[in-house]
């Protein structure tokens, strides 16, 4: 690879790029030049929230057109939320995963910029995060399957163009908190993430889920930028309010099990 | 709950809930909006959802129950929207309203607190769009 054709943000790997894909390559340290492209890159500082007007889940927004056995399933899960007996479907602080890390999250997330790769921080049930690799590799041929997948992007002027494959089966194209379907294998995600405006983000997804969608899905989710500290993400752990603040017979403070019922709601007590 | 808690009014348009993770909001019963007078046990300050943990009574014979409302976000929104762990101390005496689950346990999904001594109203309202979020959809549509 030589340096010219390098999009920014890649680290010039001219010394090990005939070997990118093998798997002895490896990360070599970034240059300055490397750091100083990165100064061309758009500037995706802040904390970004969920626009206030784009804050819906896909339900009733843009919903996918899913095979017809699935949709049977679909209509049965939003017959059960709105008979009050939703489906728990995020209740067992699994990853979300994607695209529910975009789609899903109410919460803020923060973009960072380092040489070869664009880490997406989010605040969603856990401090969930996504790697992007923006060094000119391609997708392991036989990547392990996680939560957020293997994603390798690329700048395009401004706008982050990112393809993600290597999904868990298991991971969800949602709808809602309680109206969501695995994707069964082989789902493919690609995005492009652009500014719109000064302070907003959009992520422009078409998501490819074979086994249950009859057609790609395009949906999109936009996101406004907040410099204030009280926007700083902060630790978000995934758990935590499932207890509450107690003491063993030492007088040591632990955790305690707050009581659940079968939707994921605390309650204090049965009557 | 105790007699104190009185169905004030049914809901005919479901608005959804902005709940934040892990679970639907679907098990707490929209239409029906209860409230009560307690006593603050906790204000649980944890993610994904904090809680509430409200003493209700005693009442005339000296029972009083304990009771769960669930708030619709994190600590980390809620700060957004200017609430701290300070919001609700131990001992504060409020009014609270809340959507019961429908299970019949002790647990409600909170909608408002006031406080009996000063009066200040606590909600989680999600802020309309900004000005400069419209302009920036209008940019958005071009």
């Amino acid at each position: 690879m030589a340096a010219a054709y390098l999009l920014p943000g890649a680290i010039d790997a001219s010394d090990t790029a005939d070997t990118a894909d093998t798997a002895s390559v490896i990360n070599p340290a970034p240059r300055a030049k490397d750091w100083a492209a990165l100064a061309k890159l758009p500037d995706w500082s802040g904390t970004w929230s969920p626009a206030p007007d784009d804050r819906a889940f896909p339900l009733g927004k843009k919903e996918p057109k899913w095979l017809p056995d699935i949709a049977r399933q679909v209509e049965q899960m939003k017959a059960d939320d709105k008979a009050g007996k939703p489906q728990p479907v995020f209740v067992n602080c699994l990853p979300e995963g994607m695209p529910s890390f975009t789609l899903m999250t109410l919460n803020a997330q923060e973009y960072l910029f380092t040489p070869g790769r664009v880490t997406i921080l989010g605040e969603f049930d856990g401090n969930r995060l996504r790697r992007i690799y923006t060094d000119g590799r391609k997708h392991p041929d036989d990547p392990d399957l996680t939560f957020n997948g293997h994603s390798i992007g690329h700048w395009e002027g401004g706008t982050l163009v990112v393809d993600t494959v290597g999904l868990l089966p298991e991971v969800y194209l949602p709808l809602g908190q309680s109206v969501a379907v695995p994707n069964n294998g082989d789902m493919h995600i690609e995005e492009r993430i652009h500014l719109v405006g000064p302070d907003r983000l959009l992520d422009e997804l078409v998501i490819t889920a074979p086994r249950v969608l009859a057609e790609p899905w395009k949906i999109s989710r936009a996101f406004v930028r907040s410099r204030e500290r009280k926007f700083d993400i902060i630790e978000a752990s995934c758990r935590q309010g499932d207890f509450f603040e107690n003491k063993d017979k030492y007088g040591n403070v632990i955790f305690s099990p707050v009581e659940h019922e079968e939707g994921g709601a605390p309650f204090a007590s049965k009557p | 709950m105790k007699r104190s808690i009185q169905a004030l009014w049914l809901c005919l348009v479901m608005t959804g809930p902005c709940a934040f993770a892990h679970h639907s909001f679907a098990m707490y019963d929209a239409a029906q909006l209860l409230t009560v007078t307690g006593t603050v046990k906790t204000f649980q300050w944890t993610n994904p959802h904090v809680i509430l943990w409200l003493v209700n009574g005693p009442d005339a014979s000296g029972a009083s129950d304990l009771w769960t409302l669930e708030l619709p976000t994190s600590p980390g929104v809620l700060t957004r929207l200017g609430w701290s762990k300070h919001s609700l101390e131990p001992g504060d005496r409020v009014v609270v309203e809340f959507n019961p689950l429908r299970n019949g346990a002790h647990g409600g999904s909170f909608k408002k607190a006031t406080l009996v001594d000063s009066g200040k109203v606590l909600q989680v309202s999600i802020p309309p769009p900004s000005a400069k979020a419209d302009s920036d959809a209008k940019a958005d549509s071009k």
